[in-house]
């Protein structure tokens, strides 16, 4: 009962906060990501890289055609950003098993800038940081 | 409706659990916060003020952004908000005509704009002078005495210190990535003078910059608890046909502290930038 009310809570919250996203974006969204390119890939945490400018985070992801695993890198939003969105440092570890929605890298590899991480095994839904197309220079 | 989100999220943030509140200073609550009886920051309490009656400018401020707030809405940050202004992209966006550029910069903009800024120093961790963190979406932290303004930036821990005893600028300086800046009072406003900018120094995503010619004067005023209001005027006869001043409004971030942002930890996006043309072939 408790998980299943922290889950609802979080879940709301996510939405009233993904109403008004923080752009904490380092660099120019569109320069590397396409957001009409939506993806959500589903596999294990291979490696977490809790770094500054922006987190990484590595996963397995099999193919659904060929099972051929592919490992996915998904960037997130900052430390600062995401210790503020109710992250830990330790939120994610080797092996959780996660679903990610996010936009794919432009430039065909297997990347992607992370909107949203589900932990499978609790449905807990945290905001990834992500800049989400909304930090690019403005168009003259 | 604001309160009823303020209130989801201390909710959320309680059930989190005590691990969290107890990590770290992410949301211990700021001192001498004036609040209505709901717990909401007043933010049109009066200004706090120094030993010497001045306007006291200290606290973490972030770039208020009309364009994300609702109509109506005026509420101080608690650091999970932040984002940047309109003004981090074009700092000249409410300028009619646009900034006034000298002809040899148009060009220089026009590309980098086009390029999504894939060659801006900010991307290479190279600082923000001060111009351009007002914009951004990292929070600053004024720290103000009687005789001293330091502005601590999140990103990269850095720093600029503006001097308010009204010092001589210097004659010749070394170009400095926040110049050389000295303050004196007119009134409740705090009117800093800076000089000695590094050449191309840029002031917005766009690519706009300032050169080592410019005099910065900024004309700060906290007229209540919660806003400050920095008026910046720019005259840099090398870049600009003639001075142009823009409005670049702050809000208050409460219950928030600094939290390390060293870009270089990990930077691997220069790398993987390119123009927008190149990858949609």
């Amino acid at each position: 009962m408790k998980t299943t009310m922290r889950t609802t809570v979080l879940s709301l919250t996510a939405s009233v906060l993904a109403a008004a996203l923080p752009a904490y974006a380092h660099h120019s969204f569109p320069a590397q990501y396409d957001i009409a390119k939506p993806i959500t890939l589903t596999g294990k945490v291979t490696k977490v890289e809790w770094t500054n400018p922006h987190i990484f985070i590595y996963i397995d992801v099999p193919d659904e055609k060929t099972g051929e695993v592919v490992n996915w890198a998904l960037e997130m939003g900052g430390p600062n950003a995401l210790l503020r969105l109710g992250w830990k440092r330790d939120s994610l570890k080797p092996d959780d098993l996660v679903t990610v929605e996010g936009s794919l890298a432009r430039d065909g590899s297997p990347l992607a800038n992370a909107k949203s991480i589900v932990m499978v095994s609790t449905g807990r839904r945290m905001l990834a940081g992500s800049s989400d197309g909304t930090s690019a220079p403005e168009e003259r | 409706m604001h309160c009823r989100y303020r209130l989801l999220v201390t909710v959320t943030l309680a059930i989190l659990g005590s691990s969290l509140a107890s990590a770290q200073w992410l949301s211990y609550p700021t001192a001498r916060v004036p609040r209505t009886a709901d717990g909401t920051v007043d933010m049109a309490a009066p200004t706090p003020r120094l030993a010497d009656g001045r306007p006291d400018l200290s606290g973490i401020w972030t770039a208020a952004n009309p364009s994300r707030q609702k109509a109506g809405e005026d509420v101080a940050s608690d650091g999970n908000d932040i984002t940047s202004s309109p003004q981090m992209a074009n700092i000249g966006v409410g300028l009619p005509g646009g900034l006034p550029y000298q002809s040899w910069l148009i060009p220089i903009v026009k590309e980098r704009t086009a390029n999504l800024a894939i060659d801006d120093p900010h991307i290479r961790c190279l600082p923000d002078n001060f111009i351009r963190a007002y914009g951004l979406p990292h929070l600053l932290k004024f720290v103000h005495t009687q005789d001293l303004l330091v502005v601590l930036n999140e990103m990269n821990a850095g720093y600029r210190q503006v001097f308010t005893d009204a010092r001589p600028l210097p004659d010749d300086p070394t170009p400095a990535w926040q110049g050389y800046s000295s303050a004196k009072w007119f009134g409740d406003t705090l009117v800093i003078d800076t000089i000695g900018l590094r050449e191309d120094t840029w002031i917005d995503w766009n690519g706009s910059v300032v050169t080592e010619a410019a005099k910065v004067r900024e004309e700060i005023r906290r007229s209540d608890f919660g806003h400050l209001e920095v008026k910046l005027t720019v005259d840099d006869p090398k870049a600009y046909t003639k001075p142009w001043t823009v409005t670049l409004r702050q809000r208050i971030v409460v219950d928030a502290e600094l939290i390390d942002e060293v870009c270089l930890e990990n930077e691997q996006f220069v790398e993987r930038m390119r123009p927008l043309s190149s990858a949609q072939e």
